[in-house]
């Protein structure tokens, strides 16, 4: 039996805790605490070690579906989250202050796990503040030079994260055959 | 035009405009005028939408006069209840086409005196439509359509009339088919549209052609998309909103916000698609900034990238813009923001190959193993909205010699994960 992973990343608040369970075989086991200190007046709750996931798939094997905490002083579980990963979600909240920051703050973190796999990118609460748009977002990234999908997502919605997902997975092997579509 | 023998005269009833543009395009196109839409009186076979509103009391009413004329129901639903021939939505082409040949065999078993009709010729045909071309939308009755849209804008013919600068009526206040226009769901006709399209037509496509590729391409400068796309793009440009005019009410375009403010019932617009439009007809304003860009109440504001991109998608058809390099190198610098934008068949693929390593269209279709078309309509939209850009062709291949990207060591699992997405 083997263990996939596709880590869940992002701002507190982003919405990883709510893409995983929109996904997951089971419900999530989340350490969903009462936020304190920085992240009280953000959200109620907030996620202080990882939240995870799994979808099971053929036979024995599964995929684990690994969020990392929002909180930045976690970074040093970051590591450990990547091994085994086979690519990397990164959900932005589109109401933050500067989530463009966030982006290049996120990318950087992982880039070593990125270049060694894909990346795959969400905004969320798009409907609640509706600037800056997806154009925006690319042109920030137009600078690195790689061509990276991002989406609209509300991570509420399945089909929203599971088409993030695809991307991913396409974005990895294009040579996937995606029966029906 | 390959056929010579006199056409088949259909009447197409109830249908929503696009199913009917679509119908229009594939006698014209996969069956080489080989059937010609006519009015519902001079007609030889009908078919008949049956999800329309009221579509039930229609075909009793032409089965009561015409009960002769062979007909096609489509519907969205297995109903058999009538002896007529029933073709599902979205329609295969396969079934459509076998659902004529057989009306075709009834229509020579009648005795020949019950066609009471005189024959009249493709021409006699296109002048009857261009008759009834006169009506403009100004002038055309209100009709009260089933989803209560008051004021839909009839269907609109297109191929037939090249420049056509109005809308034709396509039902006559207080016939019976008054109340037969509506405005299906859009996804209907979008696979409907795509279905019709006959992959086999570019299974041995040869870019070194100029016939086949001509079959293939088409002048998208003089379609609404590439009115639009030149006017969305200035105004980006100019930092100016634009006002697009044309055979259509006006369309604005709000650049700051990359939106438009059309009219509510924009729908119609797609079925415009496969018309082609001389410049003398259309016009590309910049408004002053300080002009009010409000929506009125018959209008609406939608994002002009999905917009276009629908537009785009809707006008290819499983072609491309004239000049298009099939064997150049496509990278793609954007991906579409696809869940808010339609995915056409086979995007995500396209979009992860061509954002890995750029691949012509050509290449693209052997490598997927996809019907080139796909690779042709998702381009269309891509290349419509600068998403995609061909990079110079080094020599002139026509074949891969290898697969462009190698085949993951977790293909298997990611395979699995994919259906499993799929399936829940
Ligand atoms: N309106 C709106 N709400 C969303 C969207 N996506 C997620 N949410 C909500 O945002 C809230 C935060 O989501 P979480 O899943 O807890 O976020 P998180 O990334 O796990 O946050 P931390 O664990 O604190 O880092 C939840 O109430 C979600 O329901 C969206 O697109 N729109
Ligand atoms: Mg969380």
């Amino acid at each position: 039996m083997t263990n996939y992973k596709i880590i869940f990343t992002g701002p507190v608040g982003a919405g990883k805790t709510t893409a995983i369970s929109s996904i997951s075989d089971r419900p999530p086991v989340s350490t969903d605490k009462v936020a304190t200190d920085m992240t009280r007046n953000v959200k109620k709750t907030t996620t202080v070690a990882c939240d995870y996931g799994t979808v099971r798939l053929n036979g024995s094997d599964c995929l684990h579906l690994y969020g990392t905490p929002g909180q930045q002083r976690f970074d040093f579980m970051w590591d450990i989250l990547t091994t085994g990963g086979i690519g990397l979600i990164l959900l932005l909240d589109n109401t933050r202050p500067d989530p463009f920051q966030d982006m290049e703050f996120f990318l950087d973190q992982f880039q070593d796990f990125i270049n060694q796999t894909q990346v795959a990118i969400g905004v969320t609460q798009t409907d609640l503040k509706s600037a800056p748009c997806i154009d925006d977002y690319h042109k920030h990234l137009d600078k690195q030079g790689s061509t990276i999908p991002i989406f609209e997502v509300d991570a509420r919605k399945r089909q929203d994260v599971s088409l993030l997902i695809k991307a991913l997975l396409f974005s990895l092997d294009p040579g996937l055959v995606e029966n029906n579509d | 035009m390959g056929n010579h023998a006199k056409p088949v005269r259909i009447a197409a009833l109830g249908m929503e405009q696009r199913t009917y543009s679509t119908l229009q395009l594939f006698f014209h196109g996969h069956c080489q005028d080989s059937y010609v839409l006519v009015e519902e009186k001079s007609a030889d076979i009908s078919i008949i939408d049956m999800d329309g509103f009221q579509a039930y009391r229609m075909l009793e009413e032409h089965k009561k006069h015409y009960p002769d004329q062979p007909s096609i129901l489509i519907s969205l639903s297995d109903n058999k209840a009538h002896d007529a021939v029933y073709v599902r939505k979205p329609i295969q082409l396969e079934a459509l086409s076998s659902a004529l040949r057989s009306a075709k065999k009834r229509l020579q078993q009648q005795p020949v005196a019950k066609i009471s009709v005189p024959k009249i010729s493709v021409k006699e045909v296109a002048e009857a439509k261009a008759s009834v071309a006169k009506n403009t939308a100004k002038n055309t009755p209100k009709l009260q359509t089933a989803d209560n849209t008051p004021n839909a804008v009839p269907p609109v013919l297109n191929d037939v009339i090249h420049r056509p600068k109005t809308v034709v009526k396509h039902a006559k206040p207080g016939s019976n088919h008054f109340n037969q226009y509506r405005y299906a769901a859009d996804a209907l006709t979008e696979d409907t549209d795509i279905e019709l399209i006959d992959t086999k037509l570019a299974a041995r496509f040869n870019p070194l052609n100029p016939v086949q590729v001509a079959k293939f391409q088409y002048q998208s400068k003089q379609t609404l998309q590439g009115y639009f796309q030149q006017a969305y793009f200035m105004a980006l440009q100019k930092k100016r909103n634009i006002v697009l005019k044309g055979a259509w009410r006006p369309i604005t375009i709000l650049y700051k916000s990359k939106q438009l403010r059309v009219e509510k019932n924009f729908r119609h617009l797609y079925a415009l698609s496969g018309m082609f439009f001389d410049k003398s007809e259309v016009s590309i304003a910049v408004l002053d900034n300080s002009v009010d860009c409000e929506p009125s109440i018959h209008e609406t504001v939608l994002p002009a990238e999905p917009f276009l991109w629908k537009l785009s998608m809707r006008t290819s058809r499983g072609r491309v813009p004239v000049d298009t390099n099939f064997t150049a190198p496509i990278k793609l610098i954007r991906w579409p923001n696809f869940t808010r934008t339609i995915v056409t068949p086979h995007a995500l693929r396209i979009a992860a190959l061509w954002a890995k390593r750029p691949t012509s269209l050509v290449d693209t279709a052997n490598y997927l193993a996809i019907p080139l078309q796909y690779v042709f309509i998702f381009y269309n939209a891509a290349v419509s909205l600068n998403f995609v850009t061909p990079e110079m062709a080094k020599k002139d291949r026509t074949t891969t010699s290898s697969p462009p990207v190698k085949r993951h060591q977790y293909r298997k699992i990611f395979q699995d994960l994919l259906d499993r997405l799929r399936n829940n």
